[in-house]
């Protein structure tokens, strides 16, 4: 038999990559009309998924790749970030290899895979952009940002992005972005899963305090980079704000390395998983800029 | 983690496609140094490439609505740039900037592109810096339909244009300039302006005997 082409081999490893991973995708059955794709996450049957493709109004069935359904309970789910996690009662699942996220690079070839139907389907491309950690339209806070040129077929939502390798690199989800494919990468899915599994929801940060917007004198505002900040009128006593030293009249201009412009940044920001953290901050008090460091509460 | 499901093979020897986005990531960091945001007066505008070490980048004439655009270059040097020529038929432009120590482009032949040829596009869709999109060549030379008040030969290939590509480099599979990305047509074929025409308009514009734009 003659030798196979370098084109031939690339495809019938392609091939292989995806008949692995297909292993541990699963269709979701969450909404009415079309299905969509979920991710096995553990051998005990922790399954996660987008939260736009699993309707709280339905009961929800996962179709395991060796056509078995289950019958699924969502254990949490999280609009800010779009990723609900299922589970279903089931051993020996495979769950996917993670990919090291440190490594990626623009260029590199991905494979998008989706299960709507009973088959496993596939798209190839590249990752487009790679950048740093930046907010959803909900206020969720997402690691990196990994944009590809893969087409996502209707259903792919909540299925893997996954690496030449066959690596899981993230969570395709089609709610996030307008007009490009955006991927939930590795690092917030375990972020996010640990809160959903453990507590069902990610608890809001309380700090206890009243805020109104005030404008930055010009020098401030110019060295900040920054025109308001949020001005400290009400302090709870008792609260974490209280207890890790805030002061009426302080104003706060940085909150968790993002700027704080309005109330709506931090209100979105406390909902962001930082409940029970350290929390740098910067802000401005007697005219003076200052770090410190907030213990985020809960109410 | 046991029983999960890499490919065996996967540390010892890469596999094809690993290694093809390895050489991938490489042609597109390299691409990335040759290129730049054109914006005008704040306006979206869109991409462009380093023609020359000069200082001479190109672009798409429908990138350019300012006399003085803005450009910056990848290492984050912003510059107010002379528009020293300008073409609408074939969509092309050159513009000057005030410095002589810029990485440009190399250069590849767009004639020799066949249909299935892979091919990189670079640019800035949606605003994205530097995003790279891929796909392969689906013809080369003049469309069959008129595509707006464009008149010559073009580039069809099956990848992602977006807003903020025009102007962006196309490059080969040794990371040479092929093509400069100029249009959509329809979600996933873009059209790029061939370098064979981009060569014919610079040799109109610079007929100086030098090498290099003086």
């Amino acid at each position: 038999m003659a030798k196979k082409n370098v084109l031939e081999q690339l495809s019938e490893q392609m091939a292989d990559v995806v008949a692995s991973a297909s292993q541990s995708i699963v269709r979701v059955s969450g909404r009415r009309r079309l299905a969509a794709t979920g991710i096995v996450w553990s051998a005990d049957g922790i399954i996660v998924s987008a939260n736009h493709v699993v309707s709280k109004k339905r009961k929800s069935k996962v179709t395991l790749a060796n056509g078995e359904t289950h019958e699924a309970k969502v254990l949490g789910r999280d609009a800010s970030t779009d990723i609900a996690v299922l589970k279903i009662n089931a051993e020996g699942l495979q769950p996917m290899a993670k990919a090291d996220g440190a490594g990626l690079k623009v260029g590199h070839f991905v494979l998008a895979l989706g299960r709507p139907g009973h088959s496993t389907e596939a798209t190839l491309g590249i990752l487009s952009a790679v950048g740093d950690s930046w907010r959803t339209g909900a206020g969720g806070m997402i690691d990196r940002y990994l944009q590809t040129d893969v087409v996502m077929y209707p259903g792919f939502s909540g299925g893997p992005l996954v690496s030449a390798a066959g690596e899981l690199i993230g969570l395709n989800s089609s709610a996030l972005a307008r007009g490009v494919s955006v991927t939930i990468p590795v690092a917030t899915l375990n972020r996010v899963i640990e809160f959903l599994v453990s507590d069902g929801h990610i608890k809001r940060g309380y700090l206890g305090i009243k805020t109104q917007g005030v404008r930055l004198p010009a020098g401030q505002a110019e060295a900040l980079k920054q025109e308001t900040g949020l001005l400290l009128v009400g302090i709870e006593p008792g609260s974490p704000a209280e207890e890790s030293g805030l002061l009426l009249g302080d104003i706060i201009v940085h909150f968790d390395g993002q700027p704080i412009r309005h109330g709506d940044d931090l209100i979105s920001l406390l909902g962001t998983g930082i409940a029970g953290q350290k929390t740098p901050a910067t802000i401005i008090r007697g005219g003076e800029v200052s770090e410190m460091s907030i213990k985020v509460g809960t109410k | 983690m046991s029983g999960s499901n890499k490919l065996e093979g996967a540390a010892d020897k890469p596999l094809l496609l690993q290694q093809m986005g390895e050489e991938q990531a490489a042609i597109a960091e390299r691409v990335q140094r040759s290129l730049a945001v054109v914006s005008n007066g704040g306006r979206s505008g869109g991409a462009g490439v380093v023609w020359s070490q000069t200082g001479v980048i190109l672009t798409n004439a429908h990138v350019i609505r300012h006399r003085t655009p803005q450009v910056e270059l990848t290492d984050g040097r912003q510059f107010e740039a002379e528009v020293i020529a300008h073409d609408q038929r074939r969509d092309l432009a050159f513009l000057q900037l005030p410095t002589a120590d810029l990485f440009p482009i190399a250069r590849g032949q767009s004639s020799s592109l066949r249909p299935g040829d892979w091919v990189l596009s670079v640019g800035h869709p949606w605003g994205v810096r530097g995003a790279a999109s891929a796909g392969s060549v689906i013809a080369v030379g003049r469309p069959s339909e008129q595509v707006g008040r464009y008149e010559g030969d073009l580039i069809q290939v099956g990848l992602h244009l977006r807003p903020g590509h025009s102007g962006g480099p196309m490059v080969n599979a040794q990371g040479e300039l092929v093509g400069l990305n100029t249009m959509i047509a329809g979600p996933n074929v873009g059209l790029a302006v061939p370098l064979k025409v981009i060569e014919a308009f610079a040799q109109e514009q610079f007929t100086a005997a030098s090498s290099d734009f003086i």
